[in-house]
């Protein structure tokens, strides 16, 4: 798989690894993103991954572009490409009812599906950490049981309670803190996705394997999780 | 006089006045914005004046409105948009030190051309530093005081530090807040998307800057431009790349953008034309000029040479 090298600015190259959201493209992302920091190499100021592109910010007053690219590439290319890559699991807590599921009933009608089959299609799939944007430790979760896809809401909300588990497109998210916000909101999770305490603020990473587990109202209370 | 006594008390903030530095660097891959000056041209003349090293916290005053009372003997230097600043009631001058005594008020009106006014302090703003920098993320509630905007009754506490000599920049390095300006473009990303003939309307019309903006981003107002394709998978957003969202026209991203999105963009702006833009008044225009990779770097060299050695 070839990558592609664009301009983003005279400070930032743009590797494009493909066009498409899809695991394969995520695993070189990821592998590129991985070994890029680890090389922790001064010419680099910010390495930003996405779906199928990698942005590396760069110190343009000591590296040049073509220099810069040259560096990336030849990190990229040492870079291990086979094999199971380690990959971080995580499951995270889920309290889906209505009381904090606000749009559990609405998609339950909409899907001509119950309550129930809407948690076990959310909580069977193993998602993975495409990429962290829109708030800090935001991260996009794809994909979704192709029955769970779903528009975002008409009236983005003003205001969603952090912790908030939701849904949109082929995508799932969790708010990291009280934000607007137009998902459509499936439950809520005790544990906190962006803290100061975490070694890299963030509770997930891109590249991170995610699952969902559903647990009681006791439960939620009991980690720490407010109604 | 105990060490907490020395600094500032905001007796108003103004409409929003923050802590800044140059911004929050390697943060972004977990969805922390840059932050940072909006204009650090003014912002390094600050700190140089102030005896400075360039990255130090200064505050920045947007369109203005700011009052401090000085809680002791320190020097402070004033650069960027004229506020018309007083000290004790009585007009004090632009891009130069002055020596404050305990108990003076410098207070901030409004100003006529530019946006950002910055106040610097000898020995830099003692506040808290978070995730690299000290800069102010009012959107993510990080950094500076408390993560949001100064208002009355915080304390920013400083060094208490007074230069020996008063210092003035020459008036040949103060820059002219003009309202036309010509921003320098580096063209990238989905340029190969924008024709011909689109590619000559972005740089041949003059885009008029109606106040939309914020530190997170200008929109401009002019012909409109459309890719050959309108939607692109959401990808990493640099300093000053040019947005083009489906409505057609530009949106220069500045220093509080969010990290990825999803609009097609033709190139970014060189980062030293994206702190003309950043004090760019209502009502004014620009036109963008494509400039190659070279001249882009040169003229970020020249500026990091001209105030870091």
């Amino acid at each position: 798989m070839s990558v592609e090298y664009r301009i983003a600015s005279e400070s930032s190259v743009i590797l494009y690894f493909g066009h498409t959201i899809d695991e394969r493209i995520s695993d070189r992302v990821f592998q590129a993103y991985r070994a890029l920091k680890q090389s922790a190499h001064p010419a680099f100021r910010e390495i930003v991954p996405s779906y199928a592109s990698l942005m590396v910010g760069f110190n343009a007053v000591r590296y040049d572009f073509q220099t810069t690219c040259k560096l990336i590439q030849a990190l990229i290319d040492d870079a291990p490409l086979t094999g199971a890559r380690e990959q971080n699991i995580v499951t995270i807590p889920v309290y889906y009812d209505t009381e904090v599921g606000w749009d559990l009933e609405a998609l339950a009608l909409e899907k001509e599906m119950s309550i129930e089959e809407i948690v076990a299609l959310h909580t069977q799939t193993t998602y993975r950490v495409y990429a962290i944007g829109f708030a800090p430790g935001f991260a996009y979760l794809g994909q979704t049981d192709e029955r769970l896809k779903t528009a975002r809401l008409a009236n983005p909300r003003k205001s969603v309670p952090k912790g908030s588990v939701a849904i949109a497109d082929r995508q799932s998210a969790i708010y990291p803190a009280k934000s607007p916000g137009g998902w459509k909101i499936l439950g809520r999770t005790p544990l906190a996705m962006f803290d100061a305490s975490y070694q890299g603020l963030s509770f997930l990473h891109v590249g991170d394997a995610v699952r969902f587990e559903a647990i009681s109202q006791e439960r939620f209370l009991a980690l720490g999780g407010e109604l | 006089m105990s060490h907490k006594t020395l600094g500032f008390t905001v007796r108003k903030g103004g409409i929003q006045s923050t802590i800044q530095d140059c911004g929050r660097i390697g943060y972004c891959d977990i969805g922390l914005t840059q932050s940072g000056a909006m204009d650090e041209t003014a912002f390094g003349y600050a700190n140089m004046l102030a005896g400075n090293a360039f990255n130090t916290p200064v505050v920045e005053i947007a369109l203005g409105g700011l009052t401090l009372l000085s809680t002791c003997q320190q020097t402070v230097a004033i650069t960027g948009a004229d506020m018309h600043p007083t000290l004790n009631g009585e007009p004090i001058g632009m891009w130069q030190t002055h020596r404050l005594e305990k108990d003076d008020v410098i207070r901030f009106g409004f100003a006529a051309q530019g946006q950002f006014a910055y106040l610097s302090v000898t020995g830099g703003f003692q506040t808290p530093f978070a995730y690299g920098s000290f800069s102010t993320s009012v959107k993510e509630g990080l950094g500076g005081i408390e993560g949001r905007k100064l208002i009355e009754g915080d304390f920013l506490p400083t060094r208490g530090k007074c230069l020996p000599l008063k210092r003035r920049l020459p008036s040949s390095l103060i820059p002219n807040y003009a309202s036309e300006t010509v921003l320098r473009v580096v063209k990238g990303y989905q340029e190969a998307w924008f024709d011909a003939k689109a590619q000559e309307t972005f740089f041949t019309t003059t885009y008029r800057y109606k106040g939309e903006g914020d530190r997170m981003g200008y929109r401009l107002c002019g012909e409109k431009i459309v890719p050959s394709v309108t939607g692109i998978l959401s990808e990493p957003i640099c300093y000053g790349a040019i947005q083009i969202p489906s409505h057609g026209e530009p949106i220069v991203l500045l220093k509080e953008r969010q990290t990825i999105g999803g609009y097609p963009k033709i190139g970014s702006v060189v980062t030293v034309d994206c702190f003309k833009l950043a004090q760019l008044s209502s009502g004014g225009s620009v036109r963008f000029q494509s400039v190659t990779l070279e001249e882009a770097r040169a003229s970020t060299l020249a500026f990091y040479a001209h105030f870091t050695f």
